[in-house]
């Protein structure tokens, strides 16, 4: 069952991607424990539910933050939704990211597209435990300047947080918008990434395709197939392993990931991740 | 407690005390196949099928409503189960695959609703004797007889049934019948039907490490002949229709949908049966499907009958052999594990 939650706040991030800020509003705690890395079932009534990563500080139960962009019918529904209004949310959901493994390490964030609502929780876990990771460098790309969801944080926040690096890049600048930053494919910033295999931990989340030429720069600079996480998306209905729809070969991507070691992905069928 | 004997021409007194207190199906034979109905007398029932259309499955878990919403308030309506039900004469390789579910849905998460619907069913078992000709229940272990899970057990002697008694409430069921002891020439006679109900088994399938290899084997030949070109034993590509998933006594993947009623201001959440090799199936927003093609929607069925997907063993087969007599373009799992095994 989803517990009832209104919507507090509505941040535009981009044209179509808007962070929902929720308060539980039944008689629970207005936030949900939870895990970086891990997700949550939205449901919108007539519609139906959507699985969407948690995007809020884990240490911050006051309320619960997530990214959405505007792509099927219960995201649509949603993004015609004003603060006030009610939706039903259940999780959370599945693995998160192996930060008791990262603690003390050095952390790279690569993420794709919308692909960092679920590394925000990692990034604001560092920002008020200071010691927690020795370092973060964050690699973020987008398809445009446009695109960046986050962007005021990245370039004016999370820059700003000792022991870190933003590298931001874009496909491609359309005519007439501004650009300080790189441009290509998240992978030229690999060229300008300073993490070096030795004690650190990546974690990554975008369109496999991205993934995947992702992980084979990292293989082809030392790093190794176990020190690499990847974040699966798959279609989700039920969120517990029941229903059967983001099977992984032998892993339910609800239950057993959605964040899975390359080593692990390596030996599992029906994704692209695997590089040839 | 001793195994009795009810001879043959009692049997509607046996489903006649059973329907004081349940709500009784049995095979029953139609115009083209056996299906389990509703019955009132023994006349009724085919205690002679090889195999039903559709599996036991359906009285558990086919469709459900999981919510029901009215002005943006929810709830979780309760199951209106009236009355107990009683599944009379279901085969050894059917049952298994019922304790199979009942492990797969009540892990970590419970499916409540699928184990409200058991705990108000009994099942009165039957043992195989005959044999169909898409069977292989024999190779697995799950067939032709089975010794768990049933209330009560028949197994066909001729004249009458041995009738074993599984639980407390099985035997509470032939109190009244004052059946007489089975005599150890009966409890001979059984094993022997059934050794020879083992003999008759045309199909085979040799299951242990299958998972391993299938995993192994992504690119393997095997799957583009029956997800593109055809051709193993004589059959055609995959359609990707969904019939192996619907009669399949392991397959439990559902869908899930809001479905609003015509004043678009309440409605039900329901959740029915669903198919792996249906297009939809993995597909998310945007268009993007993460099993575009059938040879990969169907290697993953199969992978999961071998018991190598996120069911495992639970969701593997049990030998039924429904997937091969449903299947419109004639691809026998066997002959799939036979290619995998290089034989």
């Amino acid at each position: 069952m989803p517990r009832k939650a209104v919507i507090r706040e509505i941040t535009e991030e981009t044209h179509d991607t808007k962070t929902f800020t929720f308060d539980f509003i039944d008689s629970g705690p207005r936030g949900l424990e939870f895990v970086a890395g891990q997700f949550a079932m939205i449901s919108i009534l007539g519609y139906g539910e959507a699985a969407i990563s948690i995007a809020s500080d884990p240490d911050d139960r006051s309320g619960l933050d997530l990214t959405v962009r505007e792509v099927g019918a219960v995201t649509g529904a949603l993004f015609r939704l004003r603060e006030g209004d009610e939706v039903g949310i259940r999780g959370p959901y599945g693995n998160g990211w192996p930060l008791t493994q990262a603690e003390g390490k050095r952390l790279l964030l690569i993420s794709g597209g919308c692909g960092c609502g679920t590394l925000r929780p990692v990034i604001l876990s560092h920002k008020n435990n200071p010691r927690r990771f020795r370092y973060v460098e964050v690699l973020h790309g987008a398809r445009t300047p446009g695109d960046v969801i986050y962007r005021k944080d990245y370039e004016e926040t999370w820059r700003d947080i000792p022991d870190t690096r933003v590298l931001l890049s874009v496909d491609k600048v359309p005519a007439g918008e501004t650009w300080s930053h790189s441009v290509g494919v998240v992978t030229t910033l690999f060229d300008e990434m300073e993490t070096e295999p030795e004690g650190s931990i990546v974690l990554m989340c975008g369109p496999e395709i991205m993934m995947k030429f992702s992980v084979l720069g990292l293989l082809k600079r030392g790093f190794s197939p176990d020190q690499i996480f990847c974040s699966m998306e798959r279609r989700m209905r039920c969120g517990v392993g029941l229903c059967g729809h983001c099977q992984l070969g032998s892993k339910y991507v609800c239950r057993d990931g959605p964040v899975f070691s390359y080593a692990e992905l390596e030996k599992l069928p029906d994704h692209i991740v695997r590089g040839g | 407690m001793t195994p009795k004997l009810l001879e043959r021409s009692r049997l509607d007194d046996l489903v006649s005390i059973l329907s004081n207190d349940y709500q009784v199906f049995g095979p029953v034979a139609r115009k083209a196949d056996v299906s389990f109905q509703e019955v009132s007398s023994a006349e009724m029932l085919d205690l002679n099928y090889t195999t039903t259309t559709l599996p036991p499955k359906k009285f558990f878990h086919l469709r459900e409503t999981l919510l029901e919403y009215r002005e943006g308030e929810f709830n979780a309506p309760e199951l209106d189960l009236e009355r107990s039900i009683l599944l009379f004469g279901v085969h050894p390789c059917d049952l298994n695959a019922i304790l199979r579910m009942d492990r797969l849905l009540s892990k970590e998460f419970v499916d409540l609703y699928y184990l409200r619907r058991r705990e108000n069913s009994a099942i009165v078992a039957l043992n195989c004797t005959e044999v169909g000709e898409n069977c292989f229940c024999a190779s697995l272990g799950t067939g032709p007889a089975i010794d768990k899970g049933f209330d009560l057990l028949l197994t066909d002697l001729g004249d009458s049934y041995l009738v074993e008694v599984g639980t407390l409430r099985g035997q509470r069921m032939i109190e009244d019948l004052n059946l007489e002891d089975a005599s150890q020439a009966d409890l001979r006679k059984k094993e022997e039907l059934l050794e020879a109900a083992r003999a008759k088994f045309k199909k085979s399938i040799r299951m242990e490490g299958l998972a391993e290899v299938a995993a192994e084997s992504p690119d393997h030949e095997v799957w583009t002949l029956i997800g593109e070109s055809g051709g193993l034993a004589g059959c055609f590509p995959c359609l990707s229709c969904g019939n192996c998933s619907l009669v399949c006594p392991t397959c439990y993947c559902y869908e899930v949908a809001d479905i609003p009623d015509i004043t678009l201001r309440a409605g039900v959440r329901r959740r029915e049966l669903d198919s792996c090799q249906l297009l939809e199936y993995a597909k998310v927003a945007m268009g993007h499907n993460f099993r575009p093609d059938r040879k990969s929607r169907v290697r993953h069925w199969m992978t999961c009958k071998f018991g190598g997907a996120g069911g495992g063993l639970e969701s593997s087969c049990v030998g039924c052999g429904r997937c091969i007599h449903s299947c419109p373009a004639h691809i026998d799992l066997t002959e799939v594990a036979k290619a995998l095994w290089g034989e």
